[in-house]
């Protein structure tokens, strides 16, 4: 090889190192919602969760003790962490309720829930769930954003529609069902996007006008004034991009004020219930009081599954299952309210043929502790528990008529097939086909996660 | 065909012989042990098969001849024979790697391929190997650890309109591909193009008629001049260099706790800015500012703020940049954690922001892709951990403030505690008083022969308490009456003990004011060790680390090692040195990152478009000669920001329009090679400036406390304080970043934000049309105009012909000037007067004014509108 070589395998050494085209590990980058086909293929397109803020209480509700039933009053013998130290007390405070076998499978299941012990052989029951701390906020961060106590991440919905896109564009990706009542605890960062681009959080879907903010124009706009001034920025912009042709980002935003005035149509007939049969409107308990607020978000949750939203949360205000006293008078009025509509959602998707394809899930971010909080009397409640509760799971190709996982005999700690909100997030991302490892987004530096790199298992026994 | 390529000095060894004395195979075979082979065991293997001192299976990865040797299980390669190589038969099954993230199929294909070809390598394997992964020829070659050189510039003649040796640099490209640059932008476009850029607002109309008038030959310096000295430049150009440090007036702890005097920090950006204060000096501020000051410190080694000059507490200030990161450690379960936390997201946003590089994951093990060890990375922590000090000396966000108030202050501050403290007596006595009245009532409630007992056990301190007496309240809870349930009993009560809180708050109040900053500052006489935790747990500490750079960031054997203890200075005098060593001119990453980020900020795109990664697997710089140009003048002339503003800001690169030539369009869509002016969407500050500056109600204020925030009704958070401020002063709440900006992509920070996106979404087009805060913003624009042009008068002198003879011709050409800076077209005179007719007919009756309703619905639009949105 001659010097010239030299020269020239240099100069190219040069082309190489500065040219090269990075071999990236991620170098797909998703900027909008146009519907995305997932690694493998997916049991579930949609998912409604309902979460239970507060911490349901799960030896009352889905995992029953009789041993705890036995020794009510006595004193409990392990050590325990109290979250309430002045109310704390260690007497055994045996559930006020009986469970039954139900439904073909024989999961037992509170005589407070008779609406979902009717589609129990559609539920996978959880018992062992475990975040290991009791505090609300840090394991409702764990449940929506992947790490305890870590605020500000991107939430399971967000991760799903950036990994997926929509099946509609006329309705947003991701709906927050808020509660009449107010916010739940974590606010707006229960449907935050975080560090992903916001066209992936969560849009709130209120429980009065305006139902989505921002969607419709104030009454005094609506009609031939909005079809005006649409029609005149519609002018405004194409004479714009008259003098700057070519470029993408004009024509995208020309295009994104008409698909936002096909929105409002098309939000406004998904909300109608008016369009629902009587038995459906009874089937949800829209005709009683007590489930009429909860039953109409269960039953709009279904109509925007249908539309192709992919991802739809309901939230309760504040955090209504926090039962630290007066469990007894409490805990059966949220049952009251939340029962049926959540069974009639389960039984109402399976009818039309959803089920298969949606998933449910039903649960709260803790439970709550074996022993009473302040006096065994009618007033008594239950302090926080991170170290084993219940939640459940319906459809999108979850095994129906199965309990997973126990507590110990007092249903204190979860002993046997332990889960983790990490577990449960890498299973719902497999049924749609995602690898939790794999679905990531760069941002400060690194590649991140759902699961943010954090031990986490696909429960192959539930699906 | 490939080719193979190697370092000039290794291709002379072999042109000289070496090659015969080879006992493998060598060049030029298709695929070779270090360009191919040791990048994929790097990332999928070294951790355990070299990095560690101890190899796992006895199996060392490192070098070719150790592969051949093998390990425990025998060679783990036959060279020429790959299917009977173990390697490839693990790799193959997926027993190996035992992690989740395989080798892909590709790579092992290249394996299969180098083993087949009798496992090549390019050159002499070295005799011995230390412990670790050496960095290899390859990766000392890499672009970014080379020194920047400067370029020969190519000359050019008058007619390609080089103004700048930056439009020689691009020009030499562009002409490869037939492109040329555009020709210049109309003078109204460059001042709108110069003013968003420099400042984040519209200019005025004083300077458009100022630029517009001056037809001198320097006009357009003059404007640069002037816009550069403006005071909205350093809060547009702050804003830059925030996104970058991750300031947040919030801590991100459980409760986000409010970060109340972060802000002086902002402040102190804004002003460096401003004052074109040497950024070299910006940054040694930064890091080791508290080293700078030397402040007198108290008996709990605090700064004494009373005592301190201004430049000195300029210099504490300056070290917010340290203390941006989340920090959860005033309340966590695990404080040592959190701490640990804490010192690895500063360590974050010291290298994204200043070194370009991802050093986080050599926190746990050598990093994958660069050559940055764990050492390094400890190495680096080491500059940083005596002033953390995360065992001893750490401090809560709480404790890292220092007072500004004298003594005199404080001792008065005392005196009225003890006043106060009266008052909460008082209040007690009434507290016991009110339960002792309800405590009789309850008892009535019980039988005669009972009362005394209850009373009795009631009154008996809890933890003497005979069981009797115990099991007698138990069963009586609602004797049971205390402070946290009086309500419950007497809810007037706590109306009434509520006005001895309010004397206390009213009494406190008169406090003389005590003003803080937050700081980061060393402790002299402190050393806290650091060590190298093993899979990057603090709990696994292994050997100690001292403080030094990145080995790559200098040539071989020439790493920069700091001291452990300078002392010549009372603290380590670690990062001042760190510091200082950075911002010499001679280090290979920082100039070029700084002015890769001020060419993103410019352009819209960076030099290398990844700004925060310039190691291997971020991108190349795509004019590797000009970003090297632009770091060695930004150094040689004195680190002023200002000059190379202006530098780049007069380049025919700059003042070119951003309309694009079809012919060119064709050959570089991309726009790669900057033949025009890219056309960019504003961020979300200088929308919502310009929103404000348009209808007039931009409150020009400088500086101050974050301008409060809040959660509407429906969840969207809102601008609460002083509604006209200008974006930069919005609180920056982690949990409740405010709706309107992250709408258009305004960074969350959870660490800090390397570079924004620029989306279009549903969600802008719905807050652009309905929301309450465009709707507001149109109306005050509206009242605008009509205040400016009422119906009745006529058209003032400097309008353009043709606006009075519309209908409403007057008010839709003020429209246009204030939303657009530019006169209105006579098409666009035309529809706007159709459109004001028609909604005027439109409305409501019960509209009591609708020309002004129809004016609103014009102005929304016009705010709405991509013209509105863009800066071309």
């Amino acid at each position: 090889m001659g010097l010239g070589g030299v020269a020239l395998a240099w100069m190219l050494q040069q082309d190489r190192l500065l040219g090269a085209p990075p071999a990236k590990p991620t170098d797909i980058v998703f900027q909008d919602l146009r519907q995305r086909t997932p690694a493998s293929a997916p049991r579930a397109k949609a998912m409604i969760s309902l979460f239970m803020h507060g911490g349901p209480s799960h030896m009352d509700l889905l995992d029953p003790k009789p041993e705890l039933t036995k020794r009510s009053g006595e004193e409990y013998r392990g050590s325990i962490d109290y979250s309430f130290t002045n109310r704390a007390s260690k007497k055994l405070f045996g559930s006020p309720w009986k469970f039954r076998k139900q439904g073909e499978c024989g999961t037992e299941v509170s005589e407070l829930l008779p609406h979902l012990s009717g589609v129990i052989d559609d539920v996978c029951v959880i018992r062992s769930m475990h975040t290991g701390n009791n505090g609300h906020e840090p394991n409702i961060r764990y449940f929506q954003g992947g790490i305890p106590g870590q605020p500000g991440r991107p939430t399971l919905g967000s991760w799903m529609v950036y990994g997926l896109g929509s099946e509609t564009q006329e309705l947003p990706a991701y709906v927050a069902l808020s509660d009449p009542g107010g916010l739940p605890v974590e606010g707006t960062g229960n449907w935050s996007s975080g560090f992903l681009p916001p066209l992936f959080q969560g849009t709130v879907l209120r429980a009065q006008e305006p139902r989505i903010v921002n969607l419709d124009p104030p009454p005094h706009l609506k009609g031939d004034l909005q079809r005006q001034n649409l029609a005149l920025l519609d002018q405004l912009n194409r004479r714009h991009l008259t003098l700057h042709p070519h470029e993408a980002d004009l024509e995208a935003r020309i295009a994104n004020y008409e698909l936002a005035a096909r929105m409002q149509s098309a939000a406004k007939e998904a909300l109608d219930l008016s369009q629902e049969t009587t038995a459906t409107h009874k089937l949800y308990g829209l005709d009683q009081e007590h489930t009429r607020e909860y039953g109409s978000r269960c039953l709009i949750a279904r109509r925007l599954v249908e539309r192709g939203v992919r991802f739809v949360q309901l939230f309760l205000h504040f955090q209504p299952w926090d039962h630290h006293s007066m469990l007894r008078t409490d805990l059966p009025r949220m049952c009251r309210a939340t029962d049926q509509p959540s069974a009639a959602l389960v039984a109402d998707l399976k009818a039309r043929g959803l089920l298969d394809s949606t998933v449910v899930h039903w649960g709260g971010e803790i439970g709550r502790l074996p022993v009473c909080e302040g006096n065994l009397d009618e007033n008594a409640g239950r302090d926080h528990n991170g170290q084993g509760f219940s939640i459940w799971l319906a459809g999108g190709g979850f095994r129906g008529g199965m309990t997973f996982g126990q507590t110990d005999e007092f249903g204190h700690r979860a002993v046997e097939n332990i889960v983790t909100p990490n577990d449960y997030q890498a299973t719902l991302l497999h049924q749609f086909g995602i690898d939790h490892q794999k679905l990531v987004y760069h941002h400060a530096g690194r590649d991140h996660s759902l699961t943010d790199g954090r031990a986490a298992r696909v429960l192959s026994e539930l699906i | 065909m490939k080719i193979h390529l190697m370092p000039l000095a290794l291709l002379m060894q072999l042109c000289v012989g070496a090659l015969a004395l080879a006992e493998v195979a060598r060049a030029p075979a298709s695929v070779n042990f270090e360009t191919d082979v040791r990048p994929i065991l790097r990332t999928y293997c070294l951790d355990c098969h070299g990095a560690q001192e101890q190899v796992e299976g006895g199996l060392d990865l490192r070098l070719r001849r150790l592969i051949v040797q093998g390990g425990d299980s025998g060679s783990a390669i036959v060279p020429g024979d790959s299917d009977s190589s173990l390697i490839l038969e693990l790799v193959r099954s997926g027993e190996m790697p035992p992690s989740e993230k395989k080798v892909p199929p590709d790579q092992i294909e290249v394996l299969s391929a180098w083993i087949a070809a009798g496992a090549p390598t390019l050159r002499d394997e070295p005799a011995t190997i230390g412990k670790g992964l050496p960095i290899t020829e390859e990766e000392r070659a890499y672009w970014a650890f080379q020194p920047p050189r400067r370029p020969a510039i190519p000359s050019f003649g008058s007619e390609d309109r080089v103004r700048t040796p930056i439009d020689a640099m691009l020009l030499g490209r562009m002409r490869n591909q037939h492109l040329a640059f555009s020709p210049d932008a109309d003078k109204l476009t460059l001042l709108r193009r110069v003013a968003f850029d420099l400042t984040g607002l519209p200019p005025s109309d004083e300077e458009i008629e100022r630029f517009t008038g001056d037809t001198s030959p320097d006009a357009y310096e003059k404007l640069l001049d002037r816009l550069l000295a403006s005071p909205h430049y350093g809060e547009r150009w702050a804003r830059h260099w925030l996104d970058v440090a991750g300031y947040s007036d919030s801590d991100g702890d459980i409760g986000d706790s409010l970060r109340s005097y972060a802000y002086k920090y902002r402040d102190y950006v804004i002003k460096a800015f401003n004052e074109d204060k040497p950024f070299d000096q910006f940054v040694i501020e930064q890091l080791a500012g508290d080293e700078l000051a030397a402040a007198p410190l108290d008996q709990s080694s605090k700064p004494v703020g009373a005592s301190l000059s201004p430049e000195q507490l300029e210099k504490l200030i300056a070290t917010g940049f340290l203390r941006t990161a989340v920090d959860g450690t005033a309340n966590s379960d695990n404080p040592e954690l959190a701490r640990n936390n804490v010192i690895a997201d500063t360590i974050k946003i010291v290298s994204s922001s200043l070194l370009g590089l991802t050093v986080g994951c050599a926190q746990c093990h050598d990093h994958r892709y660069d050559p940055i060890s764990q050492a390094d990375y400890y190495g680096l922590r080491a500059v940083f951990e005596p002033a953390f000090d995360w065992q001893q000396g750490w401090r809560t966000p709480a404790e890292r403030l220092v007072s500004l108030s004298s003594a005199a202050d404080r001792e008065k501050g005392a005196a009225i505690d003890v006043e106060a403290n009266k008052i909460a007596e008082e209040r007690a006595a009434k507290l016991t008083e009110y339960i002792t009245t309800e405590l009789e009532k309850v008892l009535v409630g019980f039988p005669e022969a009972l009362r005394n007992e209850l009373r009795q056990a009631y009154r008996t301190a809890a933890e003497l308490r005979t069981p009797e007496q115990a099991a007698l309240l138990e069963s009586h809870p609602s004797v049971m009456i205390n402070a946290g349930n009086l309500y419950l009993y007497n809810p007037d009560a706590i109306k009434d003990l509520g006005k001895f809180d309010e004397r206390m708050g009213a009494l406190r109040a008169t406090k003389p004011p005590e003003e803080f900053i937050s700081a980061l500052f060393e402790v002299p006489e402190r050393r806290p060790p650091t060590h190298l935790f093993h899979r990057g747990d603090y709990r696994e500490p292994k050997e100690a680390i001292g403080p030094a750079d990145l080995t790559i960031a200098a040539p071989e054997g020439e790493r920069y090692v700091a001291l452990e203890d300078d002392p010549s200075v009372p603290t380590t005098g670690r990062r001042l040195a760190y510091a200082r060593h950075l911002m010499n001119g001679q280090h290979p990453l920082v100039a070029r990152v700084l002015m890769n980020r001020v060419w993103l900020n410019h352009f819209g795109r960076g030099l290398v478009d990844t700004p925060g990664d310039f190691g291997s697997l971020g991108l190349r710089p795509t004019h590797p000669e000009l970003l090297d140009l632009l770091a060695i003048e930004f150094a040689e002339q004195g680190w002023s920001l200002k000059r190379m503003h202006k530098w780049i800001m007069t380049s025919t690169a700059y003042r070119q329009s951003s309309n694009a030539d079809p012919r060119m369009q064709e050959i570089d869509a991309a726009n790669s090679t900057y033949w025009r002016m890219p056309l960019r969407r504003l961020d979300a500050e200088s929308i919502r400036d310009r929103m404000l500056s348009t209808n007039g109600l931009l409150d020009a204020t400088l500086y101050g406390p974050p301008v409060s925030i809040e959660e509407d009704a429906t969840g969207q958070v809102v601008v609460s304080g002083g509604v006209g401020r200008r974006s930069i002063y919005l609180q920056v709440r982690r949990s409740k970043p405010v709706t309107f900006l992250t709408t258009f992509d305004a960074p969350v920070m959870e660490v800090n934000c390397d570079r924004r996106i620029s989306s279009t979404g549903s969600p802008q087009s719905l807050m652009l049309m309905n929301s309450d805060f465009v709707l507001k913003q149109a109306e005050a624009f509206a009242q605008r105009v009509l205040k400016e042009v009422p119906p009745s008068a006529s058209l003032p002198a400097v309008a353009q012909a043709g606006a009075s003879t519309v209908a409403w011709g007057p008010q839709l050409a003020h429209a246009w000037k204030l939303a657009y800076q530019r006169p209105i077209t006579t098409e666009e005179l035309s529809f706007g007067s159709q459109f004001l007719q028609q909604q005027i007919a439109s409305q409501d009756s019960a509209q009591e004014n609708p020309e002004q309703a129809a004016l609103i619905n014009l102005c929304q639009q016009l705010l709405a509108s991509n013209e509105f949105l863009h800066v071309d």
